[in-house]
This record gives structure tokens, sequence and C-alpha cells, in this order.
């Protein structure tokens, strides 16, 4: 394919994932056409068709909490808004704590979520086992354990938008990428392409794990990190584990999808380093099956059905980059959303079709990439980045 | 062994088992063909692949779920349960389903509204989707790893593997061969690792003295764990299905499906067997099966080898013939034809069995996983990968051969083998006495064929392209018309190609489909990336290989 409908957009918007769509939705929906989204890959082949699908709102900062408790609420409403499916059911996120330190951090937590008005519980061993009895609590202190957190299947929130969008006029250009992002008179100009150029004056950068390079290919360079994290799913099993459950201790991560699979993950470090091919590691599976026969032993005959990874988009605090771009006006950011760029996505896109269409939001200024631009980096401020 | 009986139950009753037999042969010859039920329609199924690949013979083994009965042979003792079903496989309540909705459920739009109702469609859904139940308890813990490393790997025993693990051998050169099957008579001076999956081969660590490790799974789960300079993959090939109405009702099999049925008695469950296929492993049906061959039906023309035996046992003959649907209720019991070319009327041939030896694909999970470059050869039907004149991959140290490298015959096959072995030990080899590969030049059989069968009026009730999830040619036609297209986000829409069998069964067919919806050619409906493991392999096994402390 080459060339695009028209040769002169409002919007481009770089990345046609769950925040790219969805931030073009509802600019299309405010009138703020014409816009177009490029993507290099195809819909669902970047982080937003590789994640868990979990959705929780047990945060460290009230900043994210609110975040999650209104993606919730639209994750809740998406069927009956785009048409699709999204079998997200709300099974509770179990987080199990195995040290004093842990426990702090559950309390810290809790703390946080209970003043933005959500019930989050503390479980002793002995409830954790009445809530999940396949659970092997051994070294377990205690839990905390928020009813309405869940799981969602993930790609056909991209179906949903997908058709959304494209009814609402916006151009999807997928398999297309972007080589540079032109400047004239101070500000953006429009895209050069795989498939041609185009001109538009606003450009937004919600392409995932590779906003950093957009960033860069622009002029503006972020502290944005793109990390490999890995994901395996297992054979379906009738169902018998209704919520999702993290580890602290090491980030292990799983829960039961609709079809009956086991998902999950686990916080294995990898340089960061080629982003090509997507592979997944030995060590990734041999740590992951220990620690989820650990946990859940009488899973130990289980088949690993297939492994895949995908890009964490992480900024040095762990909260979103939201907004324009000082030093490149018309450019926004919608990224740095670490692994939690599909759960926070209803959110943070509707933050950044207001942004884009100069109308304010709260927390602005937590928000911008501003924060980065100071002689030190802010210290992280939601640690509670993973599951 | 051979000899002595091992007594187990199956649901409840005592049952005797002798020699190497799978479970699914015997539990066949006791329960009928209905060995389980599918996952979304509680559609009856019956052994398929007959290699441990499909999900179509699972049963729970002493409180294990999902245990390939084709593949498990039953110990003294053992108790045999079915899953998925309720009272029992043969009738199962929760198969209505199959009837109530006989254009299927919408899981992808429905169940939306209303709202309340929404927790209890998920109750519902839920317990309908899984195989198994979880496990009783946790199984006999894995024995110790089996950690080994190797001047050379040499991944499947056929005869291109043998080749090359038993000239390098002879050379004094330090080989490992691995198989899923028991290995007999092992090649002198070669350690051999059989009844064995190579589950992951993940891309070479540059300038490491032994780049390649691999791991795989053993006898009795035990985790192995390989290091090697140099790994020749030689995984050989697995029958094709074929998409037709009811082509996962019960008594529709592989031909290793079919070979798999014997029991150690010689009983197979049919007596008048339709073959489809007209090349070398119809050929080969005919010298099992002779006489309980009731029809040879091929998608394409049937070799003259295949003639001269079926004239011999007076099997008639049906070439170039559409196979538009299998018939019968719960198992085949006919199926209903068409010659292809010029409109014909369509006609039906009674049988018991459909045997499904009318292509080979080849194993290629490996070669994805170590990022080897691969390619759509047309006369083959699949991808391939893509090879240098000496038969080298894309990745240094990496090469193939054997029917996965696209030399279908066996003497080829073996000449490959050892043209591979003199390269690696640095010598020219006779590339000229190498038969052809398998062409990329003329279309597939298959494509053609798929292009005639869709052409034509498509059949009432379901028609299943995907067995492990139960999706069906409809709902693919339905992410193509909502605009999705390309075989990776059309599997993502429908569910296709995502379960044990990991695609196995379905894509080489779902991409005849594609191409002929979307109208382009299958290299740019794309490709499935396989995915570590190569097939299912248990938690316990990766566990104990992990090197971490405990």
């Amino acid at each position: 394919m080459t060339g695009f409908a028209r040769p002169e957009y409002r919007i481009a918007i770089v990345g046609g994932g769950v925040i790219g769509l969805w931030t073009a939705v509802h600019l299309a929906r405010a009138g703020a056409g014409p816009i177009v989204v490029v993507d290099r890959g195809f819909p669902s082949g970047g982080a937003s068709g590789r994640n868990g699908g979990g959705i929780r709102q047990q945060w460290e900062t009230a900043l994210t909490v609110r975040l999650a408790r209104e993606s919730v609420a639209a994750y809740r409403g998406f069927g009956r808004e785009f048409g699709y499916n999204i079998w997200f059911r709300q099974g509770g996120y179990l987080f199990l704590a195995e040290s004093d330190a842990e426990i702090a951090s559950l309390d810290r937590v809790g703390q946080a979520v209970r003043a933005e008005g959500l019930p989050v519980r503390r479980l002793a061993p002995e409830q954790i086992s009445d809530l999940v009895p396949a659970l092997n609590v051994t070294g377990v202190r205690g839990a905390a354990f928020l009813h309405s957190d869940g799981t969602a299947y993930p790609f056909p929130v991209v179906w949903g938008l997908y058709e959304a969008a494209r009814q609402a006029g916006v151009e999807l250009a997928y398999g297309t990428n972007v080589t540079e992002i032109g400047r004239a008179a101070g500000r953006v100009a429009g895209l050069a392409t795989s498939r041609g150029p185009l001109a538009a004056s606003i450009v937004v950068n919600a392409a995932g794990g590779w906003s950093g390079d957009v960033a860069r290919m622009a002029g503006v360079p972020v502290p944005n990190v793109a990390s490999r994290h890995e994901i395996l799913a297992t054979e379906p099993l009738k169902p018998f584990l209704d919520p999702m459950v993290i580890r602290l201790r090491d980030g292990l991560y799983f829960s039961q999808t609709m079809r009956g699979e086991i998902v999950g993950g686990l916080g294995v470090h990898h340089p960061p380093g080629t982003r090509s091919g997507m592979p997944s590691s030995m060590e990734f599976l041999t740590r992951m099956a220990r620690a989820i026969t650990g946990l859940l032993p009488s899973t130990a005959s289980l088949g690993i059905l297939r492994a895949w990874s995908g890009f964490y988009d992480e900024t040095p605090d762990g909260l979103p980059m939201l907004g324009e771009d000082p030093r490149l006006p018309g450019f926004f950011h919608a990224n740095g959303l670490g692994g939690h760029g599909f759960m926070l996505a209803p959110a943070v896109s509707r933050r950044v079709a207001r942004l884009v269409l100069g109308q304010p939001i709260e927390s602005a200024a937590e928000f911008s990439v501003a924060r980065f631009l100071g002689a030190t980096l802010p210290a992280p401020a939601e640690r509670l980045t993973f599951g | 062994m051979a000899d002595s009986a091992r007594r187990y139950w199956y649901r409840g009753r005592p049952r005797e088992s002798r020699g190497p037999t799978g479970l699914a042969a015997d539990v066949v010859q006791a329960g009928g063909p209905i060995v389980s039920r599918s996952i979304r329609y509680h559609r009856p199924r019956g052994v398929f692949c007959g290699e441990g690949f499909c999900s179509q013979c699972l049963v729970r083994v002493n409180g294990q779920p999902n245990v390939r009965s084709c593949r498990y042979v039953p110990a003294d003792g053992d108790r045999v349960d079915t899953e998925n079903a309720w009272p029992s496989v043969r009738t199962d309540v929760l198969g209505a389903l199959d009837f109530l909705f006989p254009r299927g459920i919408d899981t992808v739009r429905g169940f939306r509204r209303p709202a309340f109702a929404r927790p209890w469609y998920h109750r519902v859904v839920r317990r309908l989707s899984g195989y198994g139940q979880l496990a009783n308890a946790a199984p006999t813990p894995a024995p110790p790893p089996l950690r080994h490393t190797t001047d050379v790997l040499v991944v499947g025993a056929g005869p291109a593997g043998r080749a090359v693990a038993s000239t390098l051998a002879r050379e004094g050169r330090q080989v490992a061969l691995i198989d899923r099957r028991a290995v007999i008579a092992p090649p002198p001076g070669v350690l051999v690792i059989d009844r064995a999956t190579a589950a992951f081969l993940p891309p070479p660590v540059e300038e490491a003295e032994r780049p390649f490790r691999l791991a795989g799974i053993g006898d009795r789960g035990r985790g192995i764990d390989l290091n090697a300079s140099t790994v020749v993959l030689a995984p050989g090939s697995y029958d094709a299905s074929l998409w037709c109405a009811g082509s996962d009702r019960p008594g529709v099999v592989t031909a290793e499906g079919a070979l798999s049925l014997r029991t150690a008695r010689g009983e197979v469950p049919f007596h008048r067997a339709l073959v489809v296929g007209g090349g070398a492993r119809a050929a080969e049906m005919l010298d099992r099966f002779g006489p309980r061959i009731e029809g040879i039906l091929a998608p394409g023309p049937i070799s003259p080898e295949v003639v001269r035996r079926a004239n011999e046992l007076d099997v008639p003959m049906f070439p170039r013939t559409l196979l538009l649907g299998v018939e019968g209720r719960r198992r085949a019991r006919s199926v209903r034809c068409r010659a292809r070319g010029a409109a014909s009327p369509p006609f039906s041939l009674e049988g018991d069995a459909v045997i499904l030896a009318h292509l080979r694909i080849p194993h290629v999970p490996l070669f994805f996983q170590v990022g080897a470059r691969m390619e759509w050869r047309s006369e083959g039907g699949a991808y391939f990968p893509a090879l240098e004149p000496d038969l080298a991959t894309s990745v240094p140290g990496l090469w193939a051969c054997g029917e996965a490298a696209g030399f279908p015959d066996p003497i080829g096959s073996e000449a490959s083998g050892e043209a591979v072995a003199e390269r690696i030990l640095g010598r020219s080899a006779n590339l000229s006495a190498l038969p052809p590969r398998v062409g990329t030049q003329s279309p597939g059989e298959m494509e053609g064929y798929y292009r005639e069968l869709f052409a034509g009026p498509r059949p009432g009730g379901k028609w299943i392209a995907c067995a492990c999830e139960d999706v069906t040619v409809e709902e693919l036609r339905t992410a193509h018309d909502r605009g999705f297209s390309g075989i990776e986000v059309v599997k993502r829409y429908t569910g296709l190609g995502t379960g044990l069998c990991q695609g196995r069964y379905c894509l080489p067919e779902a991409l005849a489909y594609l191409s002929i919806l979307e109208g382009r050619p299958i290299p740019e409906v794309g490709f499935i990336t396989q995915r570590p493991p190569s097939e299912p392999t248990p938690l316990s096994a990766w566990a104990s290989l992990s090197e971490e402390g405990t």
C-alpha cells in the first residue's frame, strides 16, 4: 500500500494500540479530525495484544488509583459502548506478602486505596486458603484483596476500538513505519513514513515500547526505557482460580482466563536490548514454572501451552507521561505506562484527548514531561509496577 | 514387557493392556469411538492425530488432567477417567449446546446484555471452557534433569537425522540425537535421547563456545538440557488435516491416528475405511489396512503405485474429488463428495472411518523459535525453512535436512542428511546428487482444492475449522467481513490456532481459506509465529531445569 487518503491531517497518532486508538476515538468524536493513526505492525501486535489482561485499582499513589478506578468503570461499560464482549470478570486481585517489609508495603497501598473509597481487605493466611483453596500459603504472612479488580480479554478491546475509530472517520495505517518527524517554524509539522509523507499540526506519541524512539526522532529525548517482559499460558483447565494472584517478593502474577488457561508472568530482569522477534527465554520458562508450581502444587503436570514477550514502557517515577512537550509545540506524549497501558488506557486516553483539545486535566503537572527536564530526575513514586 | 498384562481401571471398570499399545486404542475398543468432548459445544470427539498433538483424546489418569491417551501407555493399577462430560462422553448433557446453537455461540460480541446478567454469563461460560479439572494433588516429582553438552545435536531420528548422526559419529564427532519416539537400533557412538520432546531452542548466543541450548522433556516428565555447538534439525513431518463439514467427527483420523488405534492384538476399530490421498502415505495405508479399506478418495491425482495396490485389493478409487462433508450423528458413517472440475452431482460413500493421508506438513516450531528465516513453499503447502544450496539455514551453525527441509521421500531425505554431515565435517558435499526440494513455483494442490470447495454452496450446521477451540469457518468469515485481515489478526479475533495443537491442524487450511477471502497469495496473508514450547510440556519438568537455588 502506498500513500494516504489525504495529504494533510490535523492530528497524526503514532501507535495503533489501545492508547492510540482510544485517543483517536475520543478526538474524532469531538470533531477534531481529520485524524490518521500510523502503526508499524498490525492491530493487537504490540503490548495491547501481549499483556495479561489484568485491571487493578491497588496502587501506591492516589494518582494511579484514580486512573485505575476510572478505567474499571470504562471497561465495565465497554461492551455497551463498543459492541465487543471483553469478558471483564471482576474476580479480584490478591497480593501476597511474605515479609515485614512486604506487609508494610501492603499497608501503605491499602491506605492509598482506601483513601480513594475502595474497600480493600487484609487477609490472614487461612482466609487466603478459603479464597483460593489450591494455593500453597506456606511462607505467606498476609494478603490484600480488592474484589472489584479483575481481568479482561485485551483483543476485543482492540477490535472494538478499531471499528469505532474507523466508523468515526479515523484513517488507520497499519504496517507503516514512521521514519522522521517533521518540524516547521518551531513546531511539529508532520511525518515521513514508509508509505510516504503526511502533514499534521499535532502528533501524538502513543508508541508504547517504541515511544522513546519516536521522541528521539522528534528531537525531544525522554528518559523512558523499554524493557522486555515475558508471559506464558498453560493448557486450559476447568475454573478453580477466581482472583489474579500477585506475589510481592518476585513479581510473580497469574490468573485463570475465561478460557481456562493460567496466564502469568514474573519479574525476570532483561537488559534493555534488541527488540526484534521478541523471543522468550529459558530463564523465564524455568523460573516461572518453579514459581507457579511452588504456589499451586497441583498444576505440576499441566503443560505450558505457549510463551511470549512484550515491552513495558517505563518512566523513572513509574507514572505515565501525558501532554504536550514544551520543547516541541504540537508534539504530545501518551506513553510511559510501564506494564499497565492496557489497564489504564481508558483514563489515560481520555486525558490525552482533553489535552490535545486544549482542555485542562487534573494533576497535569504530575503527568507532564516537564518533570523529567530538570537537573535531577524525580524519585520513584509509583513502585507497585509489576503484574 | 510385551506379554505381561497390565491391569488398569477405565471409568471404574477393570481393563487389561498388553505391549506398548497406547491407551487410546484400548479405550476405543472398550468404549467406542467417542473418547472426549470438545471445549465449547461439547461435540463428540475421538482419537484424531495419534501423535499427542491434538486435543481430541484427552483423559484423566490417576487424578491428573489432560493426558493424551494416544501416547500414554497404561501402567498397572492406573485409574483412567473421561473429562469434560456428564454423565459420560457418549451421552453428555452439555452436548445439547451443539444442537441449541446450530450457528455457533458468538463469544466475541455476544453475552454483553443485559448488564445484570453478566456475572452469570461469566460463570456459565467459564464452566464450559477448559478440559479437565485441576489435579487432585501434585504428581510424583519429575526425575532429576538430564544435562549434557555435545558437539553436534541432531533433532529427529528419521532417515535424515540418523544419516547425519551416524556419519558424524563414524568420523569421531560427539553427537546427541533426540527423537519423540522410541529409537530402535540406535546408531553406534551416538548418545540417543528418545521418547523425548525437543521443546525449546532459543536463538544462539553469539560468541559462546556452544551457542545452542535446547530444552526438552523426556520419559516420565524428565527435564532435558542440552548444549551444542552445531544443531541439525531433521524433525520430519506429520499428516495434515482436511477441512470439510463434520471433519471433527469421531472416526475421522490422520494416517498416524489410524496406526495408533491398533491394539497389541492387531484389532482396529474400523472395517470399511475411506482413505483420503493418492500418494505414498495412502499406499502405506493400503498396505497396513488393505481388506478394511472401502475406497480411495484423492484431492488430486492418484499415483500409479496406489492404483496398482488398490486394483490388487479391488478398492474403488476417486481421483480429484472434493470431500464436502463427513456425515453421521455421533461418528463418521458416510462421506459426501463431488468430482472436481466441471459441475458434477454430489454422491455419498459409506465408511466407518476416514483416514487422512493426503499431505504431510513439516514440523517447523523449532525453526521459528531459533529465528531461522522461513518461506512458503507452495508445492509442499506449508512454510519451510529458507535454506542455502548446502542446506544451511539463515542461523549460523544451524542446518536442516529430511522432510522438514523439503525432501519428502526417504531416499532423498537420507541423502540430505549425508550432505549436511559432510558440510559439518568441513567437506564439500555432492549437492548435485540431492533430489530437488519441494518446489515454490506451481501452486499447491490443496490451494486449488479449497478454491473449488469454497466456491460451492456452504453446508448447513457448524463447520469446525479449529477443533481445539471449536472455532468455525463461519467465524473466520465474520472476522473478514468486519474488516480484519491477515492470519495473525484473524487468529487473535477468532481464537483459531490458539488451542492445544497450537495450529498444527488448522493453520495450513486457514491460510488457504484467508488467501481466497482476501484475494492475495498466502505469503501475504502471513504466518503465525510459533511460540515456545513446541508442544505443551509439563510445568514440573520446566521447574526441574531452573538453575535458581530452592
